[in-house]
């Protein structure tokens, strides 16, 4: 075999081509990393505080909390039901706000959910680390923490209108260990029905049930009486449903990016490694005549061309790190909302990011290796 | 052996033993859809032992015969035997084994890697043996201590200058022990000097080791040195 020590100062020889080629690896794998950092970032934010001992109880066929509506009656029909524990049951209503960023043009939409008491027993991770709760009955909210000071108006102390002439002021600021929650705006549930004349409904029940194992009777005993139309999920499963589209939509475009920044840097790659042995006909010549086969020859180009990519792929993969950061807002495609992310540097992300380049280094290096291993060993004695 | 010019006395070992025999050898090369004939129908033998210079004017087939001899090419028609092996019936893979088993080489212009030691570059053909590593560093350090540059075995080639280039070439040719150690132009970029100071060194390989050399050169004085010189001129020796 040829030394590996042979290709890696090979490498260092010609820094200035060997740094650009890596450069543009790691441009590429550092967009990959990120949406794949992004990616990762939404599932854990959404999947991070849901239970499976919580059911979330839907009208039958809604896809989300906000398209859902029932009797606000039903919730004493479902804390009834085998299984669920009577004082967490917690009706919401769950609707979006149209408001304005701060910082960029437009307005976006932000969740608002309206909860009694039960809410935060269901939820005791969701605490108020600033200010104080809204009062049951008066004009006041609390916002997650991911969205405060982002909206106008959205900041402690401040007030802002649920509609026209329905002022609230911000009382509290709350955070929910980094779920989607710390991207909603909490308020009193008669208060939101008062604004928007939703009396006598909700939206979503959500129910702690006395077990994990409680859910299946739970649900069979909801979703048994057709005549109310219900739908009890878990709420790991419904938080799942909600984040599947959008990670995967990230998932994919950035995915899809990559591989076409990856088809320019791998000719990147092809051009340098074409290079590279074009300048060393003399050298592979004589590593032939000493006895080196075409098959070593090949090999050890490609691990040549691999080692450059793997070191644009670290220089990429390191550079992601740092959208450890940064939060990143958008809109989740289930809610129509603005839920603001993390990247999420993950041990896959990374162990994916340096494959990615591992293979352009692989298949860019291929046909210039392939070339390398046909130089005849006669090439040696060519002066 | 007749159309040689013998210069010294060949010994009992010499007659007895062929390490190179070549026989009806043609090499044709297509150029343009022209075919070129390069050698025509050459026989060669060269004893175990012996240190041969091949002389010849350009184009007389020298440097073809050479690499013929050390399993570069192989010929249009012929057989080539060495050491008792039919080299012209190998297939490429098997020729390179081959190559990495018998033949040191020495080059023109040296033919170093760049990137690598001088330690490094000798270790190199142990690289294809089953030499542990810790023995083939040692191999390595004794090679070039035969050459005389123990004190030159972590320079790059850059720092050496070409007449230590070349040395480390040497040592990197004998490292292997090889059977045949063929020299192509060995003192071509060298100046006068250092080419003696080679020649020096390819004749106590030759005296000393009893290895058996094959030098191309256009060099007389360096052909002098040769215990043999054979005169090639279009395709056929003289």
């Amino acid at each position: 075999m040829i030394p590996l020590k042979y290709n890696v100062r090979s490498l260092t020889v010609r820094k200035a081509t060997t740094f650009a080629t890596g450069f543009g690896i790691a441009l590429v794998v550092f967009v990959l990393s990120a949406s794949l950092m992004l990616a990762a970032g939404i599932k854990k934010t959404f999947a991070s505080g849901a239970r499976e001992d919580v059911a979330v109880v839907m009208r039958k066929g809604s896809d989300n909390e906000m398209s859902s509506s029932l009797e606000n009656a039903n919730v004493s029909l479902v804390s009834a039901a085998p299984g669920a524990k009577k004082d967490t049951v917690s009706g919401e209503i769950v609707m979006v706000l149209a408001m304005e960023k701060v910082g960029a043009p437009g307005v976006t939409n932000v969740q608002l959910r309206g909860v009694t008491d039960a809410a935060q027993r269901i939820r005791p991770e969701v605490k108020v680390v600033e200010g104080r709760l809204p009062q049951p009955g008066r004009d006041e909210v609390m916002v997650g923490q991911r969205i405060h000071r982002r909206f106008a108006n959205v900041e402690l102390g401040k007030s802002f209108e649920l509609r026209k002439n329905r002022p609230v002021t911000v009382v509290g600021v709350f955070t929910s260990e980094g779920s989607s929650t710390e991207s909603e705006i909490w308020c009193d549930l008669d208060v939101l029905r008062g604004s928007f004349a939703r009396e006598g409904s909700v939206s979503s029940i959500r129910v702690k049930l006395d077990s994990a194992a409680a859910f299946d009777g739970f649900k069979a005993a909801m979703e048994g009486d057709k005549q109310y139309g219900f739908m009890a999920l878990r709420e790991t499963e419904y938080v799942k449903k909600q984040s599947e589209d959008t990670a995967a939509f990230i998932g994919i475009i950035g995915t899809l990016i990559s591989v076409f920044f990856a088809i320019g840097a791998m000719i990147g790659a092809m051009i340098t490694m074409y290079a590279a042995v074009a300048n060393r006909q003399r050298e592979i010549g004589t590593l032939r005549a000493l006895g080196f086969s075409r098959r070593s020859i090949l090999l050890s180009f490609l691990v040549e061309s691999t080692t450059l990519a793997l070191f644009g792929g670290l220089l990429g993969a390191a550079a992601s790190m740092a959208m450890k950061f940064v939060r990143f807002s958008m809109m989740n495609f289930a809610s129509w909302s603005e839920v603001v992310f993390s990247f999420e540097p993950t041990p896959s992300v990374i162990l994916t990011s340096l494959t990615f380049a591992a293979a352009m280094g692989l298949f860019g290096g291929f046909f210039p290796a392939l070339r390398a291993a046909r130089v005849s060993p006669i090439q040696a004695m060519r002066g | 052996m007749d159309t040689a010019t013998e210069k010294a006395p060949a010994s009992h070992r010499d007659k007895a033993e062929a390490l190179v025999s070549l026989r009806g050898i043609v090499k044709i090369y297509e150029r343009g859809g022209e075919q070129l004939k390069i050698l025509d129908g050459l026989d060669l033998e060269i004893a175990k032992g012996s240190y041969e210079a091949l002389m010849g004017p350009s184009g007389s087939g020298k440097s073809t015969l050479l690499n013929l001899i050390a399993g570069l090419d192989r010929p249009t028609a012929g057989s080539i035997d060495i050491g008792g092996k039919r080299i012209d019936q190998l297939n490429e893979s098997q020729l390179a084994r081959w190559r990495a088993d018998t033949i040191g080489f020495i080059f023109q212009s040296y033919n170093l890697m760049p990137v690598l030691t001088a330690v490094e570059n000798v270790e190199l053909p142990l690289l294809l043996t089953k030499v542990p590593s810790s023995e083939r560093r040692q191999r390595a350090q004794t090679a070039l201590r035969v050459v005389g540059l123990e004190d030159r075995m972590d320079h790059f080639p850059r720092q050496l200058s070409g007449g230590q280039e070349q040395r480390v070439a040497i040592a990197r040719a004998i490292v292997n022990d090889p059977a045949l150690i063929v020299a192509d132009e060995p003192t071509g970029d060298l100046d006068r000097k250092s080419a003696d100071d080679i020649l020096g060194i390819l004749e106590q390989l030759n005296r000393e080791l009893g290895k058996t050399i094959v030098m191309v050169t256009h060099d007389p004085a360096a052909a002098e040195r040769a215990k043999v010189i054979r005169r090639l001129d279009k395709g056929q020796l003289k």
